[in-house]
């Protein structure tokens, strides 16, 4: 847990959500794992918003090197 | 588990440093965005810090982009740490490569991860036989 405390927050989910994340991490698990989905959700949106900032600055990747970049990253 | 991009020093360097030197930035960008779209996490092992960051004003770009910009440092812990060691020895290489290692062993703490590097050749050797790694030339 983070050195900077914790907060306790309210949230409602779905039904059917809520019940398949505590099947997966159990009621002891589920502050972590909300933790982890909120983190990484931020910093998805914080990149999404830099690399359009250097897109708007610099112009944008050129579409052959993004090809590349797409060929690099396995594939699911 | 969730996939990752690893940043090594020029990775993270030609993205601290995209405003001055866009061409070196452009291959760095392009794997960021991918990682981005594919919601990956994006890292950057601790020790890369020791390349990047002569202190005092020169560390500002690299602050800059460290800070709520979507890339976070990953502190190293002891069994990263043997871990990058065991690798090393694998691969018969001496310590000059610890950051290379630690990078690649940091890689190793996701399902998957793509390794952004300026140095492909030594993150191959490190990494060599290892199916979750891929690696990405910046």
């Amino acid at each position: 847990m983070s050195s900077q405390g914790a907060a306790k927050l309210s949230v409602s989910v779905p039904n059917d959500l809520a019940k398949a994340v505590r099947k997966k991490v159990g009621a002891r698990g589920l502050s972590g794992f909300v933790a982890r989905a909120m983190r990484h959700e931020l910093e998805r949106e914080q990149l999404g918003l830099f690399l359009a900032e250097l897109d708007e600055t610099l112009g944008p990747v050129p579409t052959r090197t993004l090809v590349l970049a797409r060929a690099a990253w396995p594939r699911r | 588990m969730a996939a990752a991009l690893i940043l090594d020093a020029e990775a993270l360097n030609a993205v601290a440093h995209a405003s001055e030197r866009p061409a070196l930035a452009i291959r760095a960008r392009a794997i960021l965005q991918v990682a981005r779209d594919e919601g990956a996490l994006v890292r950057v092992p601790s020790p890369v810090l020791a390349a990047v960051c002569p202190g005092g004003p020169r560390d500002a770009p690299v602050n800059r982009v460290l800070n709520g910009r979507g890339l976070a440092v990953v502190g190293l812990g002891a069994g990263t740490a043997r871990r990058a060691g065991a690798l090393l020895s694998r691969a018969k290489m001496g310590s000059a490569h610890a950051v290379d290692a630690f990078v690649v062993a940091t890689a190793l703490e996701f399902g998957s991860a793509v390794i952004a590097t300026g140095d492909p050749d030594d993150i191959a050797r490190l990494s060599s036989g290892l199916r979750q790694i891929r690696i990405f030339a910046v």
